[in-house]
């Protein structure tokens, strides 16, 4: 019992400490790209600039506005974030260091993942406001478009290495990484599109797009709920990069440094990519997207699905 | 091509990561400002000779100088020489004038005061008129 809470206060405060380091990661990212300097001031180079955030969001106000479908409006936030502390539970740190290894790990994360879309959906009806609704009802196709290519890509990986376990998988790639194989290679490239796709990460944030539609589903909340749909985000991100890591990457496995150090440099380097590539592309339209998800990346997906298993049955 | 072009902008992106930034870090670093920039109106008392050009060329009336004669009905010293800063446009026209370079603009930019009335009468003959004047480090 006692072991089962520690664990789940250790995840809890990974995610914490996870989630302020990410933020400030991504704003000195993008300060670097975009030849400034970021956050200077608060800490050593803004490193605490993420907790005078957060002491901001708590101490702001947290309005209701007038109209909202208050059970709705009010449960969304834990929609979204509820999931994705949920899909922790099967992330493989190290060797030892994992919280519960499923033997159906790969299912659990796909879909205690898709949970998500229900709250930002939940967000942008029980908002009470248009542009909301917009964002909400574009998020939710978006990531149901991207969630059947992400599946896809994910199924070739559970078919080469035999299990859906997530420690079956990264032994599984003991003598090779799986982005080694090219047919693998190829599924890591639909998986992060899919997968940024899933994050609503530009290219895809049409749902949250600040020039478009104020702020998309998460316009009326302020204060600790506004907090929690962007500690979710981030959280996320950090979720679809620990995925990568597992299912392309080897995971915690590398020589001379242990294995959560491995792990986390990975990781972090895909969170990275994916910072890189919000500073450094624009932004698809509706239409875009679906036909991207729809018309290209689902039957190259399949193709490569079927190709890969037809060689795997020879 | 479209493929093309997404690699050719992440490798952009890639290049400006690793360069320097284009933005001082304010307040600890300070860029000084060029020769000619007009700050707010200062004076070498030393130089002053007491010929009242500033004053009648001034278009605002921003500058305001007294003095006396002395014992020996030739030396003239001065008694008050202040600015007014809400007046002042910041012509340079008072420099321009002045036979000596006595008065002239300086390089000050952080020209923001807390109170009104601190503006109204800077003591021109002070040392301490003025802080970080030539917008260097502080």
């Amino acid at each position: 019992m006692i072991v089962i809470l520690l664990k789940g206060v250790s995840v809890l405060g990974f995610i914490a400490f996870s989630a302020m380091f990410l933020i400030w990661l991504e704003r000195k990212v993008s300060a670097k790209i975009q030849n400034r300097m970021g956050p200077m001031m608060t800490g050593f180079h803004g490193s605490l600039q993420p907790v005078a955030d957060t002491i901001k969001l708590l101490l702001k106000e947290d309005i209701v506005p007038q109209g909202v479908d208050f059970i709705t409006w009010w449960l969304a936030p834990f929609f979204v974030t509820v999931p994705v502390v949920m899909a922790f539970l099967v992330i493989p740190f190290s060797s030892k260091w994992i919280a519960l290894d499923l033997n159906v790990g790969v299912l659990y994360i796909c879909s205690v993942t898709s949970i998500c879309v229900l709250g930002i959906f939940m967000a942008g009806w029980g908002s009470n406001n248009k542009y909301s609704l917009l964002g909400g009802m574009r998020s939710a196709a978006q990531i149901i478009s991207y969630e059947v290519p992400l599946l896809l890509s994910v199924l070739l990986v559970v078919m080469q290495s035999g299990t859906m376990s997530m420690q079956g998988i990264v032994h599984a790639q003991e003598h090779c990484w799986f982005i080694f194989r090219p047919h693998l290679a190829l599924a890591f490239i639909i998986y992060t599109i899919a997968a940024t796709a899933e994050c609503n990460r530009v290219p895809f944030d049409i749902p949250e797009a600040e020039s478009e539609l104020v702020a998309g589903y998460h316009t009326e909340y302020s204060g600790m709920k506004f907090a929690m749909f962007f500690v979710a985000e981030y959280t996320n991100m950090f979720i679809i990069s620990a995925i990568a890591t597992t299912l392309f990457f080897g995971g915690w496995q590398g020589p001379f440094l242990p294995g959560l150090v491995w792990f986390l440099l990975k990781s972090y380097g895909f969170v990275f990519f994916l910072m890189w590539m919000r500073w450094t592309l624009p932004r698809l339209r509706m239409d875009q997207m679906m036909s991207f998800a729809w018309k290209f990346l689902t039957p190259i997906a399949l193709l490569n699905l079927l190709i890969s298993g037809w060689f795997m049955v020879r | 091509m479209g493929a093309y072009s997404i690699f050719k902008g992440f490798k952009v992106t890639f290049k400006n990561y690793f360069k320097k930034s284009v933005t001082l870090h304010y307040p600890i670093v300070k860029k000084p400002m060029t020769d000619r920039f007009r700050g707010m109106v200062d004076l070498k008392p030393p130089d002053c000779v007491i010929c009242y050009q500033c004053i009648k060329i001034c278009p605002t009336a921003a500058l305001d100088l007294g003095h006396k004669v002395l014992e020996d009905n030739k030396t003239k010293n001065i008694t008050k020489f202040t600015f007014n800063a809400e007046l002042c446009c910041f012509c340079g026209l008072c420099e321009e004038i002045c036979p000596t370079d006595a008065i002239f603009l300086n390089k000050m930019y952080e020209v923001s005061y807390f109170d009104h009335k601190d503006l109204l009468n800077i003591d021109l003959m002070s040392d301490h008129k003025y802080k970080n004047v030539d917008g260097g480090t502080s």
